[in-house]
């Protein structure tokens, strides 16, 4: 059997922290959300996205969807946390389902100069295949969806570009538990 | 006209306090709580004690739920009123003390515009209750009340603010009765009611299997209720297992008998750490693995198969990770685990570890608890001892402040009962054992209610002397006088070369003519021989006593696990010397 030390190694914490996607179903009541981000940052885990709405308005509830990253113990030890919360009614790891679904929305809005750049961005936006929201003379809104993995290559993709100009917007990711 | 099925929100909070039997509550007025403060001038159900600063209301409240089971009420203003009890929130969320605390709020339309006596108290509270409300309607006052009380007794008890905006206790509402709400599971979790089986099974085979077995138990079976206890002692009979508790599981299981090993960790007795480390199933009844329990986790229990019995989830796996946990209530798993034992004919007693005892009887044979009492300067040790010997025939309650005093007096006074040991273990919350004595002794009013404590510890709520003379409240006050902040000492001369770094307590008052000048009544020991008098005089007043014992100013208190440490590795005095490598990792932990 082993136990932990006392004295984690940094390096090691890091190497085995993994992403997960936590799928939070709660009271929608005044305090909640900050009742949620406090045991974060008070316990000292990490939020890397969080997205919060109402998805049923006659039982009043709110899905809080949050990218954390941590050793699976730490994960484990966030769940039995928020599921102490007394608004909350459950909380689940979608990593820890048999069956799951991710999707992250995101804006992209470029600046660009010249013709070349243009016919670049049109041709990747049509690979990812993104919605065009508006386009003027030299800017042009896309909106693109997907896994946020999707998202990350597609603005990687973007930036082999030179010399545009891209300033975006995203959800986090949601998810659902079939 | 007026309705008479409506009621201001003050009446509804006094209605719902009556209908949850409250029957005491600790406070301290101001102005955004006066309509509750003139529904209370006319009753007479509820019994307002008024303490001399908000941290002895939220204490005397812990010290009141701890010896009673109860849940404790208090009652505090907006504003300094509120924050002023922070520390005591904090300290209930630590070891789970169940109370609810009434703050005022300015009125609704002036939250948000720094008003006089305004702080935003469920923002400040929020990661030191269960939980917290802002009500900012009358009409949900009710239920709002009696969903606090359900939550802080239910489950892992913990303290629960309810925060009430001055016009909201002057709008009138209906009242609903605690009968007529349905709590949302959700909302209460209380842990499961179903024993788990399986795990009873598991346990009573590994129990069969083991040769070195032990009962490690915690705060959890004091918050499960008396029942809990009387099944423990029942199966500890049963099996004859050897059984260690935390600071917090004192008098769950009597102190005297053969098979306790008394308290472990940092500051507990040789034989139970040594039993912690060599035992090969570990069964942890409703405690917490602590770091002043664990010491080094990389070194703690090595060869154990775990089992942890703890309604909370968040406690299982979070320091150590054990083989089997329920989640089930104490008092039913034990319960339950009797029974197994029983219906089946297991016969365990045959099973009477013989060689373990042997083993443990050797560890025992160090005495790890002994001192040198001379003839003239008094040991604090001896001072516990004393006390021990000269009221342990009476119902006592024993409250103690923070640091050596604490530690002595949870070696060296026995308990042979739960809820008769108050003390401040998570947070360490130096100042809270008289205000806790005040709770115990409302609580009690029959009973012998001490509070050990260290003059440094006294003087941070001293003001609370008062609230127990106006209540003609007999506690007693037995100052281990030192003139240090003994614990910080103690640390300085083990980890930071004797540099007594504003540890001594310089410009002490006269305790004697202090207790006086409170209209209490003042004892004083300077002297082995002045010893046994003093507490006997201490005992037979019927009022508050304040008894200054002159103890040796640089006893150290051990034995002890230093910080960074393993169980085997501790000192049992200060001729043992620390392996240096732990001293420096040491250095650096709580």
């Amino acid at each position: 059997m082993s136990s932990t030390s006392v004295y984690p190694t940094p390096i090691n914490a890091f190497k085995q922290s993994k992403r997960s996607v936590l799928s939070i179903i709660v009271d929608n009541e005044p305090g909640i959300l900050a009742r949620i981000v406090g045991l974060f940052s008070g316990r000292g885990y990490n939020i890397e996205a969080l997205n919060v709405t109402v998805v049923d308005i006659k039982n009043n509830l709110s899905r809080i969807t949050i990218e954390t990253l941590g050793e699976e113990k730490v994960i484990s030890q966030i769940i039995a946390q928020l599921e102490k919360l007394v608004p909350v009614h459950s909380a689940t790891n979608l990593a820890n389902l048999s069956e799951s679904y991710e999707a992250e929305i995101c804006l992209v809005k470029i600046e660009f100069d010249n013709n070349e750049q243009d016919q670049k961005i049109l041709n990747f936006a049509d690979i990812y295949r993104s919605r065009t929201v508006q386009k003027r003379q030299n800017i042009v809104v896309y909106e693109i969806s997907g896994t946020s993995e999707r998202i990350n290559k597609f603005l990687d993709d973007l930036n082999t570009i030179g010399g545009i100009k891209v300033e975006l917007v995203r959800s986090g990711p949601i998810g659902l538990g079939i | 006209m007026e309705n008479e099925n409506e009621f201001t929100g003050a009446d509804i909070l006094l209605k719902a306090l009556k209908d949850q039997e409250v029957d005491t509550i600790f406070g301290y007025p101001g102005g955004a709580v006066l309509p509750i403060y003139d529904a209370i001038f006319g009753q007479n159900f509820l019994k307002h004690v008024l303490v001399r600063q908000e941290a002895g209301a939220v204490h005397a409240a812990e010290g009141y739920a701890r010896s009673s089971g109860k849940v404790g009420v208090l009652l505090v203003t907006s504003g300094p009123g509120v924050t002023n009890v922070v520390t005591g929130l904090t300290d209930a969320l630590m070891d789970s003390i169940p109370i609810v605390c009434i703050s005022g709020q300015v009125p609704s339309h002036l939250i948000g515009t720094d008003a006089f006596q305004e702080c935003d108290t469920t923002g400040i509270t929020r990661p030191c209750t269960k939980h917290n409300y802002l009500v900012k309607d009358v009409n949900k006052l009710s239920e709002t009340i009696h969903e606090a009380f359900k939550i802080a007794s239910s489950g892992r008890p913990g303290p629960v603010l309810i925060d009430i905006p001055k016009d909201v206790q002057f709008a009138k509402s209906k009242y609903i009765p605690k009968k007529d709400i349905s709590f949302k599971e959700h909302r209460i979790k209380a842990g499961s009611k179903n024993v788990d089986k399986s795990f009873v099974q598991e346990l009573v085979n590994h129990i069969k299997k083991s040769e070195r077995p032990i009962f490690y138990v915690g705060g959890g079976c004091l918050n499960s209720g008396p029942q809990a206890s009387q099944e423990l002692i029942k199966l500890v009979n049963k099996t004859n297992i050897p059984i260690t508790t935390t600071l917090h599981g004192l008098g769950c299981f009597p102190g005297e008998d053969k098979s306790s090993l008394g308290m472990l960790g940092m500051h507990g007795n040789y034989e139970a750490n040594l039993a912690m480390n060599k035992c090969d199933l570990m069964i942890n009844v409703g405690a917490r693995f602590d770091d002043r329990v664990t010491g080094r986790l990389d070194a703690f229990s090595p060869d154990s198969v775990k089992f942890h019995i703890d309604i909370d989830q968040s406690s299982i796996n979070k320091n150590v990770k054990v083989n089997f946990h329920t989640n089930t209530d104490i008092t039913l798993t034990l319960k339950e685990i009797n029974s197994f034992i029983e219906s089946n004919n297991i016969e365990l007693e045959k099973k009477d570890y013989t060689n373990w005892w042997g083993q443990i009887n050797d560890w025992r044979k160090k005495e790890c608890l002994h001192y040198e009492q001379g003839d003239e300067i008094i040991k604090p040790q001896h001072a516990i001892s004393r006390l021990y010997d000269l009221t342990s025939h009476k119902d006592t309650f024993i409250t103690t402040e923070v640091g050596q005093h604490q530690m002595w007096a949870a070696q060296y006074y026995k308990f042979s009962k739960p809820n008769r040991w108050i003390t401040s273990g998570g947070l360490g919350t130096m100042g809270f054992g008289m205000p806790a004595a005040v709770g115990a002794q409302m609580a009690n009013p029959d009973s012998l209610v001490i509070d050990i404590a260290g003059e440094a510890s006294f003087l941070m709520n001293i003001q609370e002397i008062a609230t127990a003379v106006q209540y003609k409240l007999p506690i007693k006050i037995f100052i281990l006088n030192n003139e240090y902040m003994g614990m910080v000492r103690q640390w300085q001369e083990l980890l930071h070369g004797s540099r007594y770094s504003e540890s001594y307590v310089d410009a002490l008052p006269d305790f004697k003519k202090l207790a006086e000048s409170f209209n209490a009544v003042g004892v004083r020991a300077k002297n082995i021989s002045e010893l046994d008098d003093a507490i006997n005089e201490m005992v037979s007043i019927d009022r508050p006593v304040i008894a200054d014992i002159w103890v040796d100013k640089k006893e150290n208190c051990f034995p002890m696990i230093p910080s960074g440490a393993a169980h085997h590795e501790m000192l049992l005095s200060k001729y043992d010397k620390e392996n240096p490598e732990n001293q420096e990792k040491g250095k650096v932990l709580v």
